[in-house]
């Protein structure tokens, strides 16, 4: 979390809170606020297209967020995020539908879903590890499908649960723009989250059971409170995305739920880049905007309306290459790429890190 | 009453006897050496007491007995120790390792952090005070901001021993702290265990190699060989006794 190399000259801290501040230089306050200020501006400019990417974005930021807090600090493998994210999607769906419930009641349920079914699949957390662990999370995905498919058919639903614009104080929300606004906050919500409790016990305790737990142990850390606490969080983060979105969607059903979007999650805080934030948000960026991008460049070439009906499995097999790629070629993921053209600039005209003090 | 009593310590994996009555006590301020060859059952013996394994006998801590009890709890109670190879969190920096080693002194919740409540921040701030003064003690001020893994292994050692510390405990175990140290560190080191001593009061218990280091350094020595006692009692005496020479250096006669 800290810096690994000064980033500006003249700052001088004078209490240790100032080294807990999330901006710590004028330079870096100033960057955030255009940052925010673009992101605030772009629904004005955005054709209704770039307007849903930008949405599928946030939302994939929260369940990457969520999940780079359980895999890539806490260190417990999870390809049960799917279930997780349908967990939240159907919670809201029946209870909007069932006693048409409002969504300030529906989104709170849904973390707490999450809550519980993360202290459920955390469980085989304190025996298992690795590969295990990952297929007993995969028991968790094919559960919660199983409910959300029986729960559709029993009740007559079987293309999917339709969901209205849910209305606050009589104000409807529909449209991309508005949602724009609700996924952003619950995206910049998320990573403020995520931020505090790294850079707090919590975080550090996470931090201490991935690498070495006889060691936590010893110095106090309870495992198993840890790892549960962990699975409790992430699994309620996404619950919370898949109920938002449901309602984003208008409409909930297994199919959104496959195995494929568990694994794009774990692909996102790969190429992302393990053991951060910004990579969780990176990964979700570029795992969101890649079939698109795959699709754009298909369609320049002569002749794309023969190749259309290979789309899908041109993307699939782009995203497969894309991620051997990024395991042998870039481990670090998209953020190594990210910090290495900083220090680039940073070190500039120089071209190595001095020696002591600042390595990495 | 002793800090930290150990009445018959017996610990078996399968048929293999790893101890076998093993007693010692430990008083406030006072450096126990644990020596032995390898496999004598030293760092067995730490792990009985930070209840990683289970052993038969009583490990009273101030006169509780805190065997059968869960790792982190003893170490709640004020039970400290450095590990053989230091066991450092390599991705995290000298000041988040300290952190994490006074995890048992930080009450926040994880609901007042999710939101970094100025409580949290008071109590972060706080601890870095803490943590700042050890790094004060052990002299690692220049190393604060980085992460460990890229340091020699010399620092490493002495950042676990710093992070042992931060927990302030009440009892320090010490596995081998000086393997590994060239003499500066070493010296170092020696200077760090008589400060923690004389100024804070703390029973040690240290496992050593370094004959010379305990014979300059120790009060008592206590001498393990196949699990067993073999001698216990003053440096001068124990190190002349002729079965610790002989377990240690071989003796002349055949067998």
């Amino acid at each position: 979390m800290s810096d690994r190399m000064p980033r500006a000259s003249g700052y001088f801290r004078t209490g240790y809170a100032q080294e807990m501040a999330l901006t710590k230089t004028r330079l870096e306050r100033a960057s955030l606020f255009v940052f925010v200020v673009l992101l605030l501006a772009f629904p004005y400019f955005a054709s209704a297209f770039y307007l849903d990417l930008a949405n599928q974005v946030f939302l994939a930021a929260i369940g990457a967020l969520s999940l780079m807090l359980l895999t890539g600090y806490a260190g417990q493998v999870s390809l049960g995020h799917a279930g997780l994210l349908a967990a939240g999607a159907f919670t809201a769906g029946i209870l909007y539908k069932e006693i048409n419930a409002p969504i300030y009641l529906t989104i709170p349920a849904a973390a707490v879903t999450g809550a519980v079914l993360g202290v459920i699949f955390g469980l085989p957390s304190l025996r298992l590890r690795g590969l295990y662990l990952a297929v007993s999370t995969l028991a968790l995905h094919f559960i919660v499908v199983y409910l959300g498919g029986e729960y559709e058919t029993k009740r007559g639903f079987s293309t999917g649960i339709t969901i209205d614009a849910p209305v606050i104080a009589g104000f409807r929300l529909y449209g991309g723009k508005i949602w724009y606004f609700i996924l952003l906050t619950f995206a910049a919500g998320t990573l403020l989250i995520c931020v505090n409790l790294l850079r707090s016990r919590t975080g550090r305790a996470w931090r201490a059971i991935h690498s070495h737990e006889t060691v936590a142990e010893a110095l106090g850390i309870s495992i198993a409170g840890y790892k549960l606490l962990a699975f409790v969080i992430s699994s309620a983060m996404a619950a919370v995305a898949g109920a938002l979105f449901a309602y984003y969607r208008s409409f909930v059903s297994v199919e959104a739920f496959s195995l494929f979007l568990s694994i794009q999650y774990v692909a996102m805080i790969i190429i992302g880049g393990m053991g951060s934030l910004l990579g969780a948000l990176l990964g979700a960026v570029f795992v969101t905007l890649f079939p698109y991008l795959i699709e754009a460049a298909l369609m320049k070439l002569p002749n794309a309306q023969s190749y259309a009906g290979l789309l899908f499995a041109v993307n699939y097999a782009a995203f497969g290459v894309v991620m051997i790629l990024f395991l042998v070629f870039e481990p670090q993921g998209l953020v190594g790429i990210w910090r290495r053209i900083q220090t680039y600039f940073l070190l500039w005209p120089f071209k190595h890190k001095p020696v002591a003090g600042a390595r990495k | 009453m002793a800090e930290l009593a150990i009445d018959r310590l017996t610990l078996r994996f399968g048929g293999l006897v790893v101890l076998d009555g093993v007693s010692f006590s430990v008083e406030a301020g006072e450096l126990l050496a644990l020596i032995g060859p390898n496999g004598a059952g030293k760092t067995s013996v730490f792990n009985c007491i930070s209840g990683i394994y289970h052993g038969d006998g009583a490990i009273r801590f101030r006169g509780q007995d805190i065997r059968g009890k869960a790792p982190h709890q003893i170490a709640r109670l004020g039970v400290a120790r450095t590990f053989q190879h230091g066991e450092l969190f390599p991705h995290m920096t000298v000041i988040e390792n300290l952190l994490t080693g006074r995890h048992a002194r930080i009450r926040t919740n994880p609901l007042a952090e999710m939101l970094f409540l100025p409580s949290v921040k008071r109590e972060e701030v706080r601890q870095r005070e803490a943590v700042e003064r050890i790094i004060d003690f052990v002299e690692l001020e220049r190393y604060r901001h980085t992460p460990v893994g890229g340091l020699p292994f010399g620092t490493q050692k002495i950042i676990g021993f710093a992070r042992a510390l931060a927990l302030e405990p009440a009892i320090l175990l010490l596995d081998e702290p000086s393997a590994g140290l060239n003499r500066e560190e070493r010296e170092d080191l020696a200077r760090f265990i008589l400060r923690i001593k004389h100024e804070l009061k703390i029973a040690m218990i240290w496992i050593e190699h370094d004959m010379q280091m305990v014979a300059d350094l120790a009060d008592r020595i206590h001498v393990l060989d196949y699990g067993r006692t073999l001698a216990s009692g003053p440096a001068e005496s124990v190190l002349k006794d002729e079965r610790v020479v002989a377990a240690y250096l071989g003796t002349g006669k055949k067998t």
